[in-house]
């Protein structure tokens, strides 16, 4: 019995169905051309500045935002390697109205494609005078300059930490290695703003997959950021890991569900308060009435171990960004301040930079605590996250599925190690719970889509120590 | 700029053993209670290539979204893509007539703004009883498909979806619907079914774990669209039972003793329903689609078939898994009385199915004990052995992608608070 290679892939997140089907089986097709960024790049605003001045001239207060984007996914798994590229380009043009806005969307990206959209927006014709302020700086290129990226370079980088990986098992059933990388480049044209930025972000992730029983057991690690290629590359023991969480041998007995003190690794904390903050603590949120009275600025809702910022302007974080798609410059926005709630996500993004604007987090940043190492005597250590947690705003329930349960007595391993198990509860209590944070933390980026329109977002978190109800997710 | 007839004169040249050009011109229009209104014009295409190789043949589907691109190039990452894909070697059947169904709502294809179109979309949403914040979402569209040797289909379509946060007192539901005709949103019975729930919301208590008898209602039967029924899509997906990775094969018993109950299931895919959410002439690969039976009686019956999976079955394509038709079952819908602790499911917060096994997680979000309302607790299921062994009701609920049964009643489940 084999695993469908995309579904294994697929079902861990690690790359959209369209790039495996590209990715898998290809071997390197040409790469699309797009024109020089630097060449086109002052076109463009010249292009979205008579946007916006036509509309001006209607009498209407505009927004242009376009984006180039081209996306490079180049993956290498036990039956070969192969690169996939796709294109995508667009305008939004907003435009003020008294009671909200109205947008009009083009995927023409030319004269032609955006003044149809602005004749779409504008109920009389003129041109006024509109201020841009001064002329943006060029954006800045990632280093190495992508335009020398060959696919094959992509590939070698991909190959290169497959071969690092020396010791084979044979109960290894599949490996894979991947870089996905997308590269927008992006203009926002509005009164007083003239502004551009590149945003390279990458994804490099390695997958195991070994036979426990009757069950995969799929393990993961990944980086993600926005730089150069070669800004993050895997260690040693970050390849080791890999390997050896999924060659490990799960504990065939039943899981002790009830009440434990838990160790939360960054990669659960991340999903938790990647899910708690998309479904409590945005603007959209606060509209139902559960969550603007549970999560009412000054409310007490987390442990006092617990501080949380949205913070776009962390030098290389996955979801940062210089300006949102709404135009805004990027800053730090505060969001739980030592348990308190200090403030909602309310900035403008995209999916895909072009799809309907929504408040979403950039960068999520999670406080670090003050100790090395947590005071966890008797418990479990959970680790691994196999698919979103869940919270629910009406009533505050969350479902966090969790890969590996190990155990801990005496303040050591005992070996035993439960696959598939779940946190459940209240988010309150749990969060409550908290008592300590490590001063290490780690960073997860997430890369989801919606209407084949991707999402890009960071959680950077600590260990948590706290306790919570644990129990096994499979069927007895 | 990309052009259909372009990209199918330069496959044509080429040596490929078969192609599809699919070209979706679209408008989409969203507007929201919040202020935005926005409208979306875009062209996507999808370029299927079969190449046939000495070693058997090869497949590429090629997926994009710009007016801009060079159809020479398109094509030659294609045909590359597909020899470098290599397969066991298949031969195409030859093209089936369109399925003839109808897909547009004359109240959406008209010729206003799309924008316009979902504000008035947007305004059937009842307002009474409750603070209700909605976004309606109107997509219509033209499909243009070119195949080898001159065939050419194309039709139009329309679809509406609705998004509503329906806020009574202190608590809030969130719900939707989708349809290719504006009347078939039901909005109001939604809105009527929302309120309703959340004056039960107001007064649930906890719940309370053990054995019970399960009724699952329409809202939390088809939680996300197809719901618990899912579960048997997953099961009729080809490529995943050539794997043997399904649960059940063909032509026997989709759990043992599934056809030997008083009324065994049967489940079919309709792709050819009149304004189904999953109807289509053709499917994304240009085979015609077709309706066919997914368990019949109780046995496992059929597969959703591309043209690849059916040659290599000697069968004919159906266009895949679609709109599914639960067939009725006799269930008035009352509970025998000696039936013991009986659990009403009114809404989900989550559904998780596994899609080897069947098993499910299904997190409650309102529930009814007897007669006391309740919110939380999960129920896990094998749903294949539960929903083959359910009892159906015999009134009709069709909500997106299902048309059957309102209700099931499932006779053993077990609550875990």
């Amino acid at each position: 019995m084999s695993w469908n290679r995309r579904e294994v892939l697929g079902g861990l997140g690690v790359a959209s169905a369209q790039a495996l089907l590209w990715a898998f089986g290809c071997s390197h097709p040409a790469r699309p051309v797009r024109h020089a960024l630097g060449e086109v790049s002052s076109e463009i605003r010249a292009l979205l500045h008579e946007a916006v001045e036509t509309l001006a001239g209607a009498g209407l207060t505009a927004h242009a935002l376009a984006v180039s984007r081209l996306r490079s996914t180049a993956a290498i798994d036990v039956l070969g390697g192969g690169v996939a590229h796709a294109r995508c380009d667009g305008v939004v043009l907003t435009v003020q109205q008294p009671k909200g806005t109205r947008e009009q969307v083009t995927s023409a990206l030319s004269r032609d494609g955006v003044m149809a959209a602005v004749r779409a927006l504008a109920t009389r014709s003129g041109t006024g005078r509109v201020d841009f302020g001064p002329a943006p700086r060029p954006a800045r290129a990632p280093s190495p300059d992508p335009d020398t990226i060959t696919d094959q370079a992509l590939l070698d980088s991909v190959a290169d930490i497959a071969r690092r990986d020396t010791v084979q098992s044979s109960r290894i059933v599949y490996a894979a290695g991947m870089i996905d990388i997308d590269d927008s480049m992006l203009w926002s044209v509005a009164a007083n703003r003239d502004l551009e930025q590149r945003l390279y972000r990458v994804r490099r992730s390695l997958t195991r997959v070994a036979w426990n029983g009757t069950r995969p057991i799929v393990s993961e690690v990944s980086r993600a950021w926005t730089g150069g290629i070669n800004d993050q590359l895997f260690d040693d023991a970050e390849i080791a890991y890999a390997r050896e969480v999924a060659l490990a041998l799960m504990t065939p007995t039943a899981f002790p569900d009830g009440e434990h003190a838990l160790v939360l690794a960054p990669n659960v904390v991340a999903g938790v308060i990647d899910a708690a903050v998309r479904s409590l603590l945005t603007t959209t949120a606060a509209l139902r009435p559960e969550v603007a009275q549970r999560l009412a600025v000054g409310a007490t809702v987390a442990s006092p171990v617990l501080t949380l910022v949205d913070d776009p302007t962390t030098a290389g974080a996955y979801g940062g960004f210089e300006f949102d798609d709404a135009g805004q410059l990027a800053s730090t926005m505060p969001l739980l301040d030592k348990g308190h709630v200090v403030g909602r996500v309310a900035r403008g993004r995209r999916p895909g930079h072009v799809g309907p604007i929504e408040p979403a987090s950039s960068h999520l940043r999670l406080a670090p605590g003050t100790v090395k190492e947590l005071p966890l005597d008797d418990g479990f250590w959970l680790e691994g996250t196999s698919q979103n947690a869940i919270v629910d705003p009406a009533s505050d329930r969350v479902v966090i599925a969790v890969q590996r349960a190990l155990e801990i007595k005496h303040g050591k391993r005992t070996g035993r190690v439960f696959a598939d198990v779940e946190v459940v509860g209240d988010l309150g209590p749990l969060l409550a719970s908290i008592t300590h944070a490590t001063t290490e933390t780690q960073t997860v980026g997430i890369r989801d889509e919606v209407d084949g329109l991707p999402r890009w977002r960071s959680i950077e978190a600590p260990f948590l120590l706290g306790k919570g109800l644990v129990r096994s997710r499979r069927p007895r | 700029m990309i052009d259909r007839r372009s990209i199918a004169g330069r496959l044509e040249t080429r040596r490929v053993a078969d192609y599809v050009v699919i070209q979706r011109d679209q408008e989409l229009g969203v507007v929201d209670d919040l202020g935005m209104r926005r409208a979306e014009h875009r062209t996507r295409w999808q370029i299927t290539v079969h190449v046939d190789m000495p070693a058997g043949r090869g497949s590429a589907q090629v997926t994009l979204d710009a007016l801009d691109g060079d159809p020479e190039k398109i094509v030659e990452e294609a045909v590359a893509l597909a020899e470098h894909s290599v397969g066991p070697a298949w031969a195409t059947v030859p093209a089936a007539a369109p399925a003839r169904v109808e897909l547009t709502d004359p109240a959406l294809a008209t010729q206003e703004s799309i924008d316009v179109v979902a504000d008035g979309v947007l305004k059937t949403l009842p307002r009474g009883g409750a603070t209700i914040s909605g976004r309606a979402t109107v997509l219509r569209e033209h499909v243009m498909v070119s195949a080898r040797q001159g065939f050419h289909a194309e039709w139009q379509a329309t679809h509406a979806r609705v998004d509503a946060v329906v806020a009574l007192g202190a608590n809030s539901l969130a719900i939707w619907r989708e349809a290719r005709r504006r009347d078939g949103l039901d909005l109001d019975a939604a809105i009527t079914d929302a309120l309703a729930d959340l004056k039960l919301l107001a007064v649930a208590g906890r719940p309370v774990a053990g054995p019970c008898a399960l009724v699952l209602g329409p809202d939390a039967l088809l939680h996300d669209g197809l719901g618990v029924w899912a579960a048997f899509a997953t099961q009729a997906d080809a490529v995943v039972a050539r794997q043997g990775l399904t649960r059940y094969h063909e032509h026997v018993p989709v759990v043992p003793g599934a056809d030997q109950i008083v009324e065994p299931l049967s489940i079919s895919s309709n792709g050819a329903l009149p304004f189904g959410v999953r109807s289509a002439p053709l499917g994304d690969d240009g085979a015609a689609v077709r309706k066919f039976a997914l368990v019949d009686h109780g046995i496992a019956a059929g597969l959703g078939l591309s043209p690849r999976e059916a040659a290599l079955r000697h069968r004919d394509p159906n266009g895949g898994v679609r709109n599914l038709v639960v067939e009725l079952g006799s269930w008035s819908g009352k509970v025998d009385a000696t039936a013991g602790r009986v659990v009403e499911l009114r809404r989900l917060r989550a559904l998780e199915i596994d899609p080897y096994t069947g098993d499910a997680s299904l997190e409650i979000a309102l529930g009814i004990d007897g007669t006391k309302p309740f919110a939380g607790g999960t129920i896990r299921l094998d749903l294949i052995e539960a929903l083959a062994r359910a009892r159906r009701a015999q009134t009709r609920v069709r909500r997106g992608p299902y048309d059957g049964p309102s209700t099931v009643l499932l006779e053993r489940a077990e609550l875990i608070a």
